[in-house]
């Protein structure tokens, strides 16, 4: 069956989200080469275009990078053919080297720049305006509001980027990407062209003497583009003889029209709109007595029409932000304020529990954080279950001393009222006041685990610890005078094992290290319980972030985590960075061996090509080994005891290192038998509470596991201390 | 002519899917047709929704607070948080299937599976579908969303013939997977048409 996007039925229609009209406007121009890196909500240009790339003859990749995308559309149109490139908006940033350059060279076969917003940071760090960089860049620019015109745009954009011979930026934002309309389509033109690039020309060299030349081509291709969009078809006046105008592009445009009687007003839909078509406005603007302009982000429109000295009614003086997204509701109440028309319904409040994304259940990425979050644990108690019983403090003293002394004991169960009991060990502190506060630099804090340690001889007895310890944690061992303090037995604390009521556990403290994030799947990581990651900037920045806080002098140890793709579209030149200028950083490298958060494109290491052929397998580690880390160890994240080990060796490691976390994403892998939890749960919450797994749930005071949400990854029995989940039979 | 129907449930239940088919439905009966959806994080478990508009002409793929004609829901908490966007009064078909949300902070009371009906039925006309067991008993889980599309189908404002569902869900579907599927629709519609 041939796919609707390769369908040549002229006239017919089709559901399409706007990134699939584009890819179908692009394909009934003949589009030649695309390439892009995935990226929310620009993701489906490509791979809608990729699907029907061997049917219809196009090449189509999946570039390590935007700016790489952008080189490759940038050479492909250099031959005469017509290319595309798509990508978000940070993406743009990222191809932005390329893309202001590639204005002075200006283009031989069409060439598409298709950028996705997202207003409302639906799936993004920042909000920023692709409409401002045009004006930047110099380049034209279309506003697509709905599929239809994302269709039709991208189809005319190649017309508009031949005629003017420039890179044309096709701008969408979520709401236009990801939602779907009826399209119309239109015939595949079948526009064959001579592949060839011209040797001769200094046009493509951008050495100064011939870049200030074609800083002057530009000027003359934008003052003709100037021409063209007072006449684009995409700008278009609707005139019911109204004395009130409506300006808007974009999405919003149509959020207008459809809270308002559109009868009763005039309109101006701008959708070619840098640069900016002020014949078209002006005499727009002659034809009403009050101009409205409505757009999503920045007062693009707004200071267009300022410059050419028309009042006009907007952001300000409608109560609208330049933050967040439009909605019907929100234009809705901006037109009413302005006595337009009625108030928004009033909305019921419901007041139900969120339900924030999470990682998935068997998400790999979930056992790394646990084990790093435990690396370093200590002994809580739980004020509800304990009951005072003392049977903690009599177990430490035997263990540590053979006899049943509380006076020689770590732990020490305390009755604050009546019904109020608990029990007191270390907490590990970070930074521990104890041994800071030690004259005589006996007590020592490891590295790897939080522990205390007092050095007998050196200690002098002075009590100083004891005074420092705010929990109170630390006493005098009656015979020696010296302070004695919890060694959690060396990670298998007697008294959590044999605690009657379960109110004692051992646990891990998320944020006791540093952890620069980075952008995808993982970075869930920072939402609790697991409140891992601490930073996400910019596609591969929390390598190099975290080489700059260690440079600075942080105390903590600083791990890097990154994705597989991550790592390969911007964080390899940071860990060749971090090997050249000697960082103690350990970096993560979290390999899934796809490109999960937009839906599973391949990566370098996925062994396959957008377009479905095999392809060499890159492995992480040849690449890690050949920049020059000498410290590398692989780990299976579901094995939670090793990668803890692998964790608290790299704590003690001084230079780069890198761990690889390596394990399939559960979506591209069949679930495995589900597990389930026995009648002897205590929950003691560690499965739910600290791993967080979204198919455990507490139901009758046990844990509970969906068996139709679990994974079947056993990463939970792993963690259970008490043995209570089992695979089902 | 005009129907606003929003679809809503848990990342990966097929929330997207269905009002797919849904909108395809529509088009085949001649209609304009615009849907606003948000992808990328829907996997993760987060909650989802879909909103489809249908109607002549239609203008904004988002839908107004409290203007909803229908409400389809593959979940309960979830249906329940779409409950401002409908119209007083106005249609919910919900699946019986209580998604608990995993870490829910503790100041937070979870919601049992009464409260959320109790909530829907003082708004809305609620229909309850046993997707699950109408699915079991046709032996494959996977069709419960048909048998909430089939639900829908038999609401008499819903402008759209049964045979046009029947094609566009012909039109999305492996094709071994037809008949299941269309026999599923069947049964939604039947348990919306008895009660």
């Amino acid at each position: 069956m041939t796919s609707k996007i390769a369908l040549d039925k002229p006239g017919s229609y089709a559901l399409l989200n706007g990134d699939e009209a584009v890819a179908r406007g692009a394909i009934e121009a003949s589009l030649k080469v695309a390439a892009a890196y995935p990226g929310t909500p620009s993701t489906e240009i490509l791979e809608t275009i990729a699907s029907v790339s061997k049917e219809l003859g196009i090449y189509s990749e999946w570039s390590i990078n935007e700016i790489v995308a952008a080189e490759v559309a940038a050479g492909a149109s250099m031959t005469g053919v017509r290319a595309l490139t798509s990508m978000k908006h940070v993406g743009l940033n990222v191809a932005a080297d390329a893309v202001m350059t590639l204005a002075y060279t200006g283009v031989e076969g069409g060439l598409l720049i298709v950028v996705c917003d997202d207003p409302a940071l639906h799936s993004s760090q920042n909000e920023q305006d692709t409409r401002y960089f045009a004006v930047h860049a110099k380049l034209p620019l279309l506003d697509a509001g709905n599929p239809q015109e994302a269709h039709d745009m991208a189809r005319e954009a190649f017309e508009i980027s031949e005629k003017l011979h420039l890179p044309v930026i096709l701008r969408l934002t979520t709401r236009v990407a990801h939602g779907k309309a009826k399209v119309k389509l239109g015939s595949l033109s079948k526009i064959k062209r001579h592949v060839e690039f011209d040797k001769n020309g200094n046009r493509w060299v951008m050495v100064p003497a011939n870049a200030i030349r074609q800083h002057r081509v530009l000027e003359v291709r934008l003052s003709q583009a100037k021409t063209i969009v007072n006449h684009s078809k995409f700008n278009t006046i609707e005139d019911n003889g109204s004395e009130i105008g409506i300006i808007g592009s974009g999405v919003a445009y149509y959020y207008a029209r459809s809270v308002l009687d559109t009868k009763k007003y005039s309109w101006l839909k701008l959708g070619f709109i840098h640069p900016f078509p002020h014949e078209m406005v002006r005499r727009f603007a002659l034809k009403v007595k009050k101009l409205i302009v409505l757009e999503e982000l920045r007062p693009y429109l707004e200071e267009n029409l300022q410059r050419l000295g028309l009042h006009i009614v907007g952001k300000n003086e409608l109560g609208l932000e330049e933050i967040g997204e439009y909605t019907p509701d929100v234009v809705r109440q901006a037109l009413a304020n302005y006595g337009l028309t009625e108030q928004c319904a009033a909305a019921i409040r419901t007041d139900l529990p969120p339900r924030p994304p999470a990682l998935c259940p068997g998400c790999p990425h979930r056992a790394f954080y646990y084990a790093l979050n435990t690396a370093n644990q200590h002994i809580e108690c739980n004020s509800d279950k304990c009951v005072g019983c003392n049977i903690c403090e009599y177990a430490c003293s035997f263990e540590k001393e053979g006899v049943f002394n509380p006076l020689k004991s770590r732990i020490h169960p305390i009755r604050m009222n009546l019904t109020y009991n608990t029990a007191i060990t270390c907490k590990a502190c970070i930074n521990a006041p104890c041994a800071a506060a030690c004259p005589e630099e006996a007590i020592t804090q490891s590295r790897e685990t939080g522990t205390i340690t007092v050095d007998q001889t050196k200690c002098k007895g002075c009590d100083w610890c004891i005074e420092a310890c705010q929990f109170g944690a630390i006493t005098l061992h009656p015979e020696t005078k010296k302070p004695q303090v919890c060694d959690t037995c060396g990670g298998n604390p007697k008294c959590v094992s044999v605690c009657p009521e379960s109110a004692l556990s051992f646990v891990g403290r998320p944020n006791d290290k540093i952890v620069a994030g980075d952008i995808g799947c993982y970075t869930l990581g920072s939402l609790p319980p697991l409140s891992a990651v601490q930073s996400c900037l910019c596609m591969g920045g929390g390598i190099s972030m975290g080489a700059g806080m260690m440079h600075a002098g942080v105390k903590d140890k600083v791990f890097a985590v990154i994705g597989d793709s991550t790592f390969f579209h911007g964080g390899m030149p940071g860990l060749l960075n971090i090997v050249y200028n000697k960082a103690n950083v350990c970096v993560v490298i979290m390999d899934n061996s796809i490109i999960a958060m937009t839906g599973h494109q391949p990566t370098p290491g996925s062994g396959r090509t957008a377009m479905g052929d095999p392809a060499k397998v890159v492995k992480i580690e040849d690449i890690v080994r050949a920049v020059g880390i000498e410290k590398i160890v692989t780990v299976d994240p579901y094995d939670v005891k090793a990668t803890t080990t692998a964790i608290k060796e790299m704590v003690n490691y001084k230079g780069p290192s890198v761990i690889i976390s390596k394990r399939t994403c559960p979506l591209l892998v069949k679930k495995g038998e589900p597990y389930e939890v026995t009648d002897k749960c205590n929950n003691c919450g560690v499965c739910h509470k600290v791993l967080g797994c979204p198919a455990i749930s507490v139901v009758d005071n046990k844990a509970k596991i969906d068996t139709t949400l679990c994974n079947g990854c056993g990463v939970c029995k792993n963690v259970c201390a008490f043995s209570c989940i089992r695979r089902r039979e | 002519m005009k129907l606003d129907v929003v679809f809503s449930g848990v990342g990966g239940q097929g929330v997207v899917v269905l009002s797919d088919i849904y909108c395809e439905a529509a088009m085949l009966e001649g209609f304009d047709v615009a849907k606003a959806e948000i992808h990328g994080m829907a996997q993760r478990g987060g909650s989802i929704v879909a909103y489809t508009r249908i109607g002549e002409k239609v203008e904004s793929p988002l839908i107004e607070t409290g203007k909803a004609d229908v409400i389809v829901g593959f979940e309960i908490l979830e249906t329940a948080r779409s409950l401002p966007m409908l119209k007083p009064g106005g249609n919910v078909i919900v699946n019986l299937k209580l998604i608990q949300p995993s870490c829910m902070p503790l100041s937070v009371k979870p919601k049992s599976q009464k409260e959320l009906i109790t909530l829907l039925e003082t708004r809305a006309s609620v229909h309850k579908v046993d997707g699950f067991g109408i699915a079991q008993k046709l032996g494959n889980m996977l069709v419960v969303n048909t048998v909430l599309l089939g639900a829908l189908s038999a609401l008499p404002e819903i402008p759209i013939k049964v045979e046009s569902f029947q094609q566009a869900i012909a039109g999305k579907i492996k094709e071994r997977f037809i008949n299941l599927n269309l026999q599923a629709l069947q049964l939604g519609r039947e348990s919306v048409l008895k009660s």
